[in-house]
């Protein structure tokens, strides 16, 4: 086994220790403690905080890469080992290898024959057409009529399984947090729901494909589940890229206003001006032309992937900023004209100073609102994007080439509707779980959108 | 006001030449004309002279800046940059990779994109409007709580999934109309109503939410309360008070899109097969066109800006508080 | 004072509450309005007058919930009717006006048009009639060229026009009660006194049963005929206005009242060596326009000014709102370019130097600001608020020094050292107000230019905030620059006084030469539009 390490994973493990850093630092700070606890007071705010943290964790397992070693071949020197040019990551092997168990073609969930009629041979060597038996579902069963009953059985076993480790799970929990203020319970069911989902999942997966398999052959559910990885990555990358721009560029402008301001809104609008998606494409198409010149710079097809999607989050992260610019210019003009920023001119604070104390200490309610809400819209760009051909490269799972791959097949009779079915479900539930996340997060911190407690 | 305008129209001038060196830059010297070459040729084809051939047919084998080798005004007219950057500004889109001229297509284009986008937007926030009037009307009860629920949850669901939901549904198993295509001469509505009415609920869930959260920050102001004083009715202030002072905000989020009308939509096009603008960029980025994305990407700046000018000014139409000048 | 004459409105036992806590607001207001007679209801901010007179109307935001009480007007009781009923009593009946007519005001509606809309809800009126109706009605508040303001959206008037539009309204339905909430309060003085001469006159005229809700004791002096002191949520105290002034029953009726100028007593000028002096400082602010956005004339916001501050002295400048006082005040500290003419502190021109040579003089000139909440950072706690000033201007202080001086900072004005591991948005108004002059002492100053630093708080605290300026004062020997609006603060504080209008100084003298002989017509009419309180 050779450990892996991606550029992505990276980065993605280093974002992930400076966002617990960031939310640790604003825990200091009582006003925002207050706004942080008006969130998770709420039960939807613990629920949708759990999804979000179980997407997080499903990506970071699956950003821990490495390659098999091969057996060794006979004849080879002993001690000379060849690794798998196939990477795996330590998600894939919790799912209990549920990605290498192909098929030819298309198959319905659980399924026991192909979707498609082949020819084949029978018993005697005519050659007959019609659906051939599929190789990793349903094997175990000696009559096909019995496959109900069986599947029924294993998720009965499974949910046991389910419930036990669920039961541990929040037990553990509980002795810990009993005593806490907020709404735990409404988190605990939302982790005994997923775990046992996940439970059910893996077990029943052995013997049945429960989302069908795609035009390749391959686990929808599994392509679903590695889709998660891209999409919280490229949320959170996108947007890490993004952020740092948007802030220094928004403060300076709004703080030091004349020429620095002139050129930041200039910046801004000439950006903003181009329409979005044609800058995105083409740098994107610009980037691959780049990669398809210097193949020699990735030894795995996943490490080129993996520079495209870094390009890709790159791209969209350079040409998103203005928004936020936008908004934190406005603030930080508002903020400049306030009695403290006043007082520290009179007590003659250095810029730099009144910059790091005074004016970025008061937009971070700003920043936390946009995170929050551009990662649920990066998630549904990169399916466009995906879609149009300039998005995740199409050996990397992702949900935008699920559907790409999937929408021309709703013309069949019947119809494969399930490749469609995982990527909705899984990126449903995570940009749902975000959206609504994000408007809790805005309600607590953003002071224009008080509830309207006005005691006059 | 006059005033105002001209003084805007001189202020695009630097972002359109911004926008011009920008995509200049990332196209011709990020990326060169070679790389270009190689990457259209295929890797198999590449040889010098298959190179050169293809970048003289398109006119990519000049220098970028400055041409020694020109006497005069053309040593900078004889340039890349002159030729494919600066021809742009007088509305010469050359012609396509393909050897198309773009202008043509462009202009011929434009109308099925304006005929789709057009309905869908206008449609789109008169719906809107009315979704969150109503559910303003319900505020802090229970039906307002599901109500953006719903609305989130309609926000959440990806495009792609209307239109495949909408193709799906409506084309399909009601077999009411055509499930894609554009034909000017047949009943052109026919073709027309399926993408307006996957566009119009696909913006459902993002417009009526932001709607709503612009009709509540309208009504906790003090004039509503002085409204309610006078004696009006909780519907006359909705309409009478609230409705025309959410307008301000709510126009610059819109007024700033129609011009942009015209490009169409890139998704809702390619999937109907509405031989638009939208679908026009989607073959041009698939077929790695770059002669017209540049053009595209120069039509989108002017419309765009077009578009924050009439947003300035429908402020001062709607806010009699603003004048410019 | 004819109390036997029937009420017009009876309100009885009003009870109130949060409803999302269940926190009392109201606990059991009573009183009645009777016809041409003003009863004021008194209280600081937060004391629940406001929410007595929206409980009154039904107009509670959803956040509160009537618990208990009614409210009879005639024969009908107010919480008994549908929400149909109570909107043909609002407006045709019982009226309002609110406190800033500039925000109350529809602001994308013609004045007019707002009037009108009143007539159209409870009257038949329409065409030629009803807009005829409105100008009658602009022509009786006051509003001159009646006609053409018809067309004139709030923004194009001035804030006195404005309430007086909020007025017309209120009367167009010709109602038997009318509520007004704070009418004044934001409105300069000299028009607050017009505007409340105008409720006065149209009381007597159209026998008006009034409610006047205010926080000013000066307003309660000079208009109402009963007056009833809300603290908590309750009436403490009521009686009809000359025994009141007389005869305060309450502790706390007192303290309000003592809040009103005194002018018999004023400070002696202490010395005459200048700390301070402005030679005909000019502050502009350029107006452009055209294609170019070419400079075509200036805002003269502060237009050849002229004064002498010295040692150990106050001076009070003293202006309405948009006279260029509070830009003057930024000139000195340097924070607001001086077009012309010469800021001298203690000898040496300071109005050019630029951010490193006017270091040294940031320490001996320091500043509080007007609004408490918004002059503290609320990220920092109180300790590194006041610990800023000393640490940028490098006093040169140990970690134990500091702490020692925060400590006695903090004392000195009168909160507790455990006040400085706090945040800014635990503290009430009064006490961030003192934190401020604590930074601002913080540094040793020798001159402190207080803009506005009271008008924010409420009476009672306010007495409070000046008394310790002056122990201050009198303590370090530092000089005031007092800002404000508030000619009753002057005589208790101020040595010099300065009156400023549209940039100007127009006259400047002693306290006691401007407060009781003032020369210029415009201080005349200022001072004659403070409330007093004759001595009895």
């Amino acid at each position: 086994m050779k450990p892996l390490l991606l550029w992505s994973d990276l980065l993605i493990y280093l974002l992930v220790f400076a966002l617990c850093l960031f939310f640790l630092r604003l825990r200091r700070d009582p006003q925002t403690r207050e706004h942080w606890r008006q969130v998770f007071s709420t039960r939807l705010g613990m629920v949708t905080m759990t999804l979000i943290l179980v997407y997080v964790g499903v990506a970071l397992l699956d950003s821990l890469h490495f390659r098999r070693a091969l057996e060794p071949v006979a004849g080879s020197p002993a001690d000379e080992v060849f690794y798998d040019n196939k990477v795996t990551s330590v998600l894939d092997v919790m799912l209990g290898g549920m990605g290498e168990r192909f098929e030819r073609t298309y198959s319905a969930p659980f399924a026991l024959d192909s979707f498609e009629k082949q020819d084949m041979k029978d018993d005697n060597g005519h050659t007959y057409r019609d659906f051939p038996p599929l190789e990793h579902a349903g094997y175990h069963l000696s009559q096909p009529e019995q496959r109900w009953a069986d599947v029924a059985a294993k998720s009965g076993v499974a949910l046991l399984w389910g419930v036990g480790i669920s039961l541990l799970v929040i037990g553990a929990q509980w002795l810990l947090l009993r005593r806490s203020p907020y709404p735990w319970s409404a988190s605990w069911v939302t982790q005994a729901v997923v775990i046992c989902l996940a439970v059910w999942l893996v077990s029943i997966s052995r013997y049945y494909h429960v989302l069908g398999t795609d035009l390749g052959g391959a686990d929808v559910a599994y392509q679903s589940i590695k889709g998660i990885r891209t999409g919280v990555l490229l949320g959170t990358l996108a947007t890490l890229i993004m952020l740092p721009i948007a802030v220094t560029l928004g403060v300076m402008a709004g703080y030091f206003k004349g020429w620095v301001d002139d050129v930041v809104q200039y910046l801004y609008t000439t950006l903003s001006s181009i329409p979005g998606i044609l800058l995105i494409a083409a740098s994107v198409l610009l980037f691959q032309v780049y990669i398809d010149l210097n193949p020699d710079f990735f030894s795995v097809g996943l490490e080129k992937a993996d520079a495209r999607f870094l390009a890709l989050c790159f791209i969209l992260g350079v040409t998103s900023w203005s928004s936020l610019c936008r908004l934190i210019r406005a603030e930080t003009l508002k903020i400049s004209q306030l009695g403290y920023v006043q007082a520290a001119h009179a007590f003659g604070v250095s810029h730099q100073r009144i910059l790091l104390r005074h004016i970025l200490p008061n937009v971070t309610h700003i920043i936390l609102i946009t995170f929050v809400l551009d990662f649920s819209a990066l998630v549904l760009a990169e399916a466009v994007l995906s879609y149009i051909g300039v998005g995740i490269d199409p050996n990397m799972a992702s949900w935008g080439n699920m559907i790409n791959g999937a929408r021309s097949e709703l013309s069949r009779e019947p119809v494969v509707w399930w490749t469609l079915t995982g990527a909705f479900f899984f990126m449903f539930v995570l940009v749902l779980a975000a959206n609504l996340f994000s408007d809790l997060v805005r309600d607590a911190f953003d002071p224009r959108s008080g509830t309207g407690r006005s005691v006059a | 006001m006059l005033a105002y305008i001209i003084r805007r129209l001189f202020y695009a001038i630097p972002i359109l030449i911004g926008v011009n060196l920008l995509t200049f830059m990332l196209f011709f010297v990020v990326n060169s004309p070679d790389d270009m070459a190689v990457s259209q040729l295929g890797q198999k084809y590449v040889t010098p002279e298959a190179v050169q051939a293809w970048k003289r047919k398109n006119g990519y084998d000049l220098p970028l800046f400055y041409n020694a080798q020109e006497p005069g005004a053309a040593a900078l007219t004889d340039t890349i940059f002159f030729t494919k950057s600066l021809k742009l500004f007088a509305f010469d889109f050359g012609r396509s990779e393909s050897g198309r001229d773009i202008t043509t297509d462009v202009s011929t284009r434009m109308w099925p994109s304006l005929a789709v986008a057009l309905p869908t937007f206008v449609v789109g926030i008169w719906v809107n409007i009315c979704v969150a009037l109503m559910v303003v009307m319900f505020h802090a009860t229970r039906l307002d709580r599901w109500a953006v629920f719903v609305f989130v949850g309609l926000m959440s669901i990806s495009y792609l999934f209307y239109i495949i939901g909408g193709q799906y549904l409506v084309a399909k198993t009601w077999k009411l109309v055509p499930i894609s295509g554009f034909n000017g001469e047949i009943q052109p509505w026919k073709f027309l109503l399926l993408p307006v009415l996957v566009g119009v609920i696909a913006g459902i869930g993002a417009g009526a939410r932001w709607y709503r959260t612009l009709f509540l920050e309208e009504s906790s102001q003090d004039y509503v309360r002085t409204a309610r004083a006078k004696g009006a009715s909780e519907i006359r202030i909705l309409f009478r008070h609230i409705l025309p002072n959410a307008l301000i905000p709510i126009l610059t989020g819109v007024v700033v899109v129609i011009p942009t009308l015209f490009m169409g939509g890139l998704l809702i096009e390619s999937f109907f097969g509405i031989p638009g603008l939208g679908s026009y960029m989607l073959d041009a980025i698939n077929a790695q066109d770059f002669a017209i994305v540049r053009a595209m990407v120069f039509i989108g700046s002017i419309l765009y800006i077009v578009g924050l000018i009439l947003t300035d000014i429908s402020y001062t139409w709607a806010d009699p508080r603003l004048r410019l000048d | 004072m004819n109390s036997t004459t029937p009420p017009v409105m009876q309100v009885s036992d009003l009870q109130v509450e949060v409803a999302e806590t269940g926190e009392a607001i109201l606990k059991g207001v009573s009183f009645e309005l009777r016809a041409g007679e003003i009863f004021a209801l008194v209280g600081e901010s937060g004391s629940g007058k406001s929410v007595t007179s929206l409980a009154a109307m039904r107009l509670l935001p959803n956040a509160l919930r009537i618990t208990g009480g009614e409210v009879r007007v005639g024969s009908e009781d107010l919480f008994d009717l549908s929400e149909a009923a109570m909107q043909s009593v609002r407006g045709e009946r019982v009226a309002m006006i609110f406190q800033n007519a500039m925000s109350a005001l529809n602001p994308v509606q013609t004045a007019g048009e707002q009037v009108a809309e009143t007539l159209r809800l409870h009257t038949r009126l329409s065409g030629e009639a009803l807009r005829e109706r409105v100008v009658q009605l602009f022509s009786e508040v006051g509003i001159q060229d009646a006609a053409a303001r018809y067309a004139f959206y709030p923004h194009q008037l001035s804030g006195g026009q404005q309430q007086r539009v909020m007025i017309a309204m209120a009367l167009a339905c010709e109602p038997d009660i009318l509520i007004a909430d704070e009418p004044t309060t934001a409105l300069d003085v000299t028009i607050q006194a017009q505007v409340l001469a105008l409720i006065r006159g149209l009381t007597r005229s159209r026998q008006l049963a009034v409610l006047l809700i205010t926080h000013d004791m000066g307003v309660v002096r000079n208009t109402a005929d009963e007056v009833a002191v809300m603290y908590r949520g309750e009436i403490i105290e009521r009686a009809p206005v000359d025994d009141f002034f007389r005869n305060p029953r309450e502790a706390y009726s007192r303290r309000l009242i003592a809040a009103l100028p005194d002018l018999r007593h004023f400070h002696d000028s202490p010395a005459d060596e200048a700390l301070l002096q402005l030679d005909d400082v000019k502050v502009h602010f350029p107006i452009r326009k055209g294609i170019f956005q070419r400079v075509v004339d200036y805002t003269r916001a502060v237009d050849g000014v002229s004064l002498k501050i010295g040692r150990g002295e106050t001076y009070a400048l003293v202006g309405e709102s948009g006279s260029g006082k509070s830009t003057l005040g930024r000139a000195i500290l340097n924070l607001e370019p001086v077009a012309a003419g010469q800021i001298t502190f203690r000898g040496r021109a300071i109005q050019a130097l630029n951010r490193r040579a006017m270091m040294p003089y940031r320490k001996q000139i320091q500043v509080v600001f007007q609004n408490p909440y918004s002059s503290m950072n609320p990220r920092l706690t109180i300790a590194q608020i006041i610990s800023e000033g000393m640490d940028s201007l490098g006093m040169g202080l140990s970690v134990e020094q500091r702490e020692a001086r925060i400590a006695a900072l903090l004392h000195r004005v009168q909160l507790g050292a455990g006040f400085s591991r706090r945040h800014p948005h635990e503290l009430s108004g009064g006490q961030l107000q003192r934190v401020a002059i604590a930074r601002a002492l913080a540094v040793e100053p020798e001159l402190i230019i207080c803009d506005e630093p009271t008008s924010a708080l409420d009476v009672s605290i306010r007495a409070e905030v000046l008394d310790l300026l002056q122990e201050l004062q009198r303590e370090f020997g530092v000089s005031y620059l007092f800002i404000t609006h508030d000619l009753s603060i002057v005589p208790s504080l101020a040595h010099r006084v300065g009156v400023m209008q549209a940039g100007r100084l127009v006259e400047q003298g002693t306290a006691e030469q401007i407060l009781t002989r003032p020369q210029h017509p415009y201080t005349q009419a200022l001072l004659n539009s403070v409330p007093r309180v004759e001595p009895t």
